[in-house]
């Protein structure tokens, strides 16, 4: 056939020989004959052009495994259906576990090095998976929660910042301005109140004041009460159960009366079944919205748009068919007209928060990231990855001596399939045990987990579908892994030289492959070991670096009223005890983690500047007694009222300004109040390290003191704090004496990064461990293998040392060669993590140098214990045997 | 055992090749079938079906002559074994004891 006749009446070339390569040959010939026929036909009807496209079309409907699985059982072909029977793979399986069983036992630490890896790795997996899930179960169980939203606020200013809040109208606004939303809930949440059920008998808790609506938005069911009524008449409450019988007992709880921060006396009307551990909203009591006048005026006494709290806010539940993005859009950007001048208009933006979202999102007090739970699911999928690894490692290398077994059973008929099937029946085995192993250990560790991250998880497969589903998918998985790649080995042999023992190494598997397991371990054991070093220093880094005061031995106590003499006395009753330093009054401690900025004019500059500054607000006592230093000027003088600042050096060199004293004298307008500027301060850290140290004024103002500073003598701390209990409750009879360490308050601002460290301290070291259990096999095995070798060796005069580096040396290079995939790795991922914070470590050689170094030492224990061993053995025995 | 069960795609598949009795090869049931069931039948699914029938014992099948129309390849021929006819007979059977069993009114109230 000719060129030019082949392009136009023949099939597309490649798709036949496509299809001829992959065909199996027994319906090769028919396949092709069929679609050449059909193309001639269609090509004849409809054209050639289209013919050759429904080739091609018939060609992808064609694959399917029945067009290359080898010659079907041809059986069929020549006897009757009934005098068939298939063998039935069930009737084999209680051999295959019989001779299983046997051969683990006989193999003991091959099996025990296998389960034990094993079953660390999974039950690391099943604690991240119940873990991960936990959290992203968060405020999934309400109706409807895929039309739930939160109103909240960005801040344009001269960069943006993010509220939960809003101005204490928007819900009415939106309520009655605008039909979207089926409800519409304000909410205010208080922190620690004081709730009396009788004057002795006082609480601290959360409670919050919200529209009936909220109730309706959420799922949190009313167990006893009229739910119409809730939270719709004044001067009522409604409680959860276990508050119920704490505060209670056994009485019925409904009628009895609450009061609260003794300004408010409510009726309780009803009880809410008790929280569920996986909701973002832990408030207990509920009081109606129109109560909040009565109890905080400040947060609602004016119908103010331009103030908001973090803590007032606003839920919605949208229409169905409403996206959230037209009521950001349309909605939210015609209330900012609407309420707001043009030039506030740019600065006050809301938009809403999908529910899904609130758990999540950092900027909006979130708890966590979601990347911080893919990490963890990561890291447990490398926990699994390193056991599987371990166990094709020892698998294949055992391979060898099981070749007699593999060839005895081949040429007693067994076929490819029965072979395979014994080899995932005693890995099944294996996994299975590791698997109840895990599950135990998990179920032992379980409690610290909670402890640690305070919070409530349960194991239980049997009411839990998504963990039974979980471990066996995980079961199916590890067998399937770890059990068909040596399976597939195995059942290849050909019988005769497996016999023979003549099968070489090359037959159990590329070395290759196992090498590059071995390096797959090692990476990600150094990974982890880098992660956590590096993790380690930025934290000691963080916490134990000069953050600008002093923070030691400062205890700070809540103050609840601010009344002038009520300040000034318990001031000198706690500076007249023994072991006091100072005492001081502020609003914030040094260091918090929200402060709030506002708008600054300096001198007689016509226009605010361009940043805003932070306000701290001081008495006189607060520079002495947090250390900071002043670099020029004096320190504030007594006063209740704002009438002097102190500004940081950096409001200085945001001013613009040469020399630090330029501003001393000079007026400055803060907040819309003015006042002379005394002296500048030295930078401290106000906020945690992850951001940069901003502009910030301190200034004494009376009115917003809520908490006291002591500085203590450590000494003598606990009749100190006995004391100050004694006169702290002389002075608030009605409240509850609480304290804390100014240096745990900056601690906390880590604690999520503290826990992650203790986590990857965790599974770094039991990624270490089961790499070098699966080492330490293959080592042992090597050995075995190489007994005659090391035999011959000793025998023609090889030293001992010599021996252990045959063993050293090709471990030593697998190592480098997994340093150099994981120093990039982990250099990119720790890169992007110090990236987070402001003030932070260089990532130095020094981290990598150790990381691999501690690698190195483990797996030098590891090998070197082993390889000793077989160095030191006597080269007759060896020889001797066979 | 899958035995003598018959799939409904199946059915049609062994009634064609009874029908082209020692002509039936795939190309002559795709087009036997794209005509009467008014849609396009693609060769893959007619000739797993086909290799099904065969594995379960309801045809057989043999090589024809090379022709040049299938670019000097042969193609595969079956024939309906008893096992088959059996089958398609009790197939039939089955339905007309359906349709037998159908009240005479069954169909009165979609008019």
């Amino acid at each position: 056939m000719n060129r030019k006749n082949k392009t136009h009446q023949d099939p597309p070339g490649w798709a036949e020989r496509l299809l001829a390569r992959i065909t199996a040959p027994h319906i090769r010939e028919e396949i092709l004959g069929d679609l050449y026929e059909l193309f001639q036909k269609r090509g004849q009807r409809y054209g050639y052009t289209k013919a050759r496209l429904l080739y091609v079309l018939e060609m992808l409907l064609l694959l399917h495994p029945r067009l290359w699985r080898k010659q079907a059982k041809s059986a069929y072909l020549y006897t009757k259906p009934s005098d068939y029977s298939p063998p039935n793979p069930m009737a084999m399986l209680g051999n295959y576990v019989k001779i299983a069983s046997r051969k683990l036992n006989r193999h003991k630490s091959y099996t025990v090095i296998n389960v034990v890896s094993l079953s660390l790795g999974i039950a690391c997996t099943i604690l991240i998976f119940t873990l991960v899930k936990y959290h992203l179960s968060f405020d999934s169980f309400h109706a409807n929660k895929d039309r739930i939203y939160r109103i909240y606020t960005e801040l344009h200013t001269e960069k943006v910042t993010y509220s939960t809040g809003v101005p204490n109208p928007m819900g009415e606004a939106f309520r009655s301005g605008y039909s979207v939303a089926d409800e519409v809930g304000r909410i205010a949440f208080f922190k620690k109140r004081v709730v009396a059920v009788s004057p002795e008998k006082k609480f601290e808790e959360d409670i919050a004041f919200a529209d009936p609506d909220f109730l309706r938005i959420f799922n949190f069911p009313l167990i006893q009460g009229n739910p119409q009524m809730s939270l719709q008449e004044r001067n009522t409450a409604l409680i959860t159960d276990r508050i119920a019988k704490k505060y209670f007992g056994t009485q019925d709880p409904i009628g009895k009366l609450l009061r609260v921060d003794s300004s408010l006396s409510v009726r309780i009307t009803g009880i809410l079944q008790n929280l569920p551990p996986n909701t973002d909203f832990h408030t207990e009591i509920y009081i109606p919205f129109s109560n909040l006048q009565e109890h905080s005026p400040w947060i609602v006494e004016k119908d103010w748009w331009l103030g908001f709290n973090k803590e007032m806010q606003c839920f919605i539940r949208l229409k169905p068919g409403i996206s959230a993005a037209t009521v950001d859009s349309r909605i939210l950007t015609a209330i900012t007209n609407k309420y707001y001048d043009k030039e506030m208009a740019k600065q006050f933006q809301f938009k809403l928060q999908p529910l899904s979202d609130v758990h999540f999102n950092p900027k909006l007090r979130g708890y966590t990231e979601k990347k911080n739970l893919w990490t963890f699911a990561l890291i447990g999928f490398f926990l699994v990855v390193t056991a599987c690894v371990n166990f094709i490692n020892l698998a294949t290398a055992q391979a060898l001596g099981r070749s007699r077994e593999i060839g005895v059973r081949k040429a007693l008929g067994s076929q490819r399939g029965a072979i395979f099937w014994q080899f995932i029946t005693e890995t099944a085995l294996i996994a299975g045990s590791a698997l109840l192993i895990a599950f135990g250990l998990a179920y032992v560790a379980l409690p610290f987990v909670n402890q640690w991250f305070d919070i409530e998880l349960s194991l239980n497969p049997l009411t839990d579908t998504y963990l039974l589903a979980f471990l066996l998918f995980l079961l199916l998985v590890v067998i399937f892994c770890s059990g068909a790649y040596p399976g597939l080995i195995l059942a290849r042999f050909q019988p005769v030289l497996a016999l023979k023992g003549k099968l070489s190494q090359q037959a159990v598997g590329s070395f290759s492959l196992r090498k590059g397991l071995v390096v797959t371990q090692f990476a990600i054991s150094q990974l982890l070991i880098i992660g956590t070093l590096i993790i380690t220093n930025q934290l000691r880094y963080s916490q134990q670096a000069d953050m600008g005061f002093r923070k030691d031995a400062i205890v700070i106590l809540p103050v609840p009223d601010n009344k002038k003499s009520k300040i000034n006395t318990l001031g000198t009753q706690l500076s007249e005890m023994s072991g006091v330093e100072n005492v001081t009054f502020f609003d914030t401690p040094p260091a918090t983690e929200f402060l709030g900025s506002t708008s600054f004019r300096f001198d007689s500059r016509p226009k605010a500047e361009a940043f805003n500054i932070s306000i701290k607000s001081a008495d006189h006592q607060y520079i002495p007694t947090f250390k900071i230093p002043i670099l020029a000027g004096r320190n504030l003088n007594p006063s209740d009222t704002i009438r002097e600042y102190l500004l940081n050096e950096t409001a200085v060199k945001s001013l613009g300004l040469a020399s630090l004293q330029d501003v001393v004298g000079k007026s400055a307008t803060i907040n819309g109040r003015s006042g002379t500027i005394v002296g500048v301060i030295k930078d401290f850290h106000f906020k945690s390290f992850r951001v940069a140290i901003e502009p910030l004024c301190l200034t004494t103002w009376g009115e917003v003191y809520n908490s006291c500073g002591v500085k203590v003598n450590p000494a003598n701390l606990g009749p100190t704090l006995s004391a100050f209990e004694k006169a702290w409750k002389a002075m608030y009879p009605s409240s509850i004496f609480t304290y804390r360490f100014l240096d745990e308050d900056i601690e906390r601002f880590y604690k999520l990064d503290n826990m992650l460290l203790q986590l990857i301290q965790a599974f770094a070291a039991i990624a270490i461990f089961v790499g070098c259990l699966g080492l330490y096999g293959l080592v042992s095995f090597m050995a075995a293998q190489k007994t005659k070798e090391i035999g011959v060796r000793k025998v023609l005069g090889a030293s001992a040392a010599s021996i252990l580096w045959l063993f050293g040396k090709e471990f030593f290079r697998l190592l480098l060669v997994a340093f150099m995939l994981a120093a990039p790795l982990a250099w990119w991922i720790m890169d992007k993590w110090l990236n987070n914070f402001v003030y932070r470590v260089e990532l130095g050689a020094g981290i990598f140098i150790l990381a691999i170094l501690i690698t190195l030492i483990v797996a030098l224990l590891t090998v070197g214990f082993r390889s000793v061993k077989a160095a030191l053995m006597n080269p007759i025995k060896t020889l001797r045997t066979e | 055992m899958k035995g003598t069960q018959l799939g409904e795609f199946e059915e049609i598949v062994l009634l064609t090749i009874a029908l082209r009795y020692d002509d039936a090869y795939s190309v002559v049931v795709v087009e036997n079938l794209s005509q009467r069931l008014e849609r396009p039948i693609s060769l893959g699914a007619v000739h797993r079906t086909m290799q099904r029938l065969e594995e379960k014992g309801l045809v057989i099948s043999r090589f024809g002559e090379a022709t040049p129309e299938r670019g000097g390849r042969r193609k595969r021929l079956f024939t309906v074994t008893l096992a088959g006819e059996q089958s398609l007979r009790e197939a039939r059977h089955i339905r007309n004891e359906l349709w037998e069993g159908i009240p005479k009114n069954a169909f009165d109230h979609l008019t």
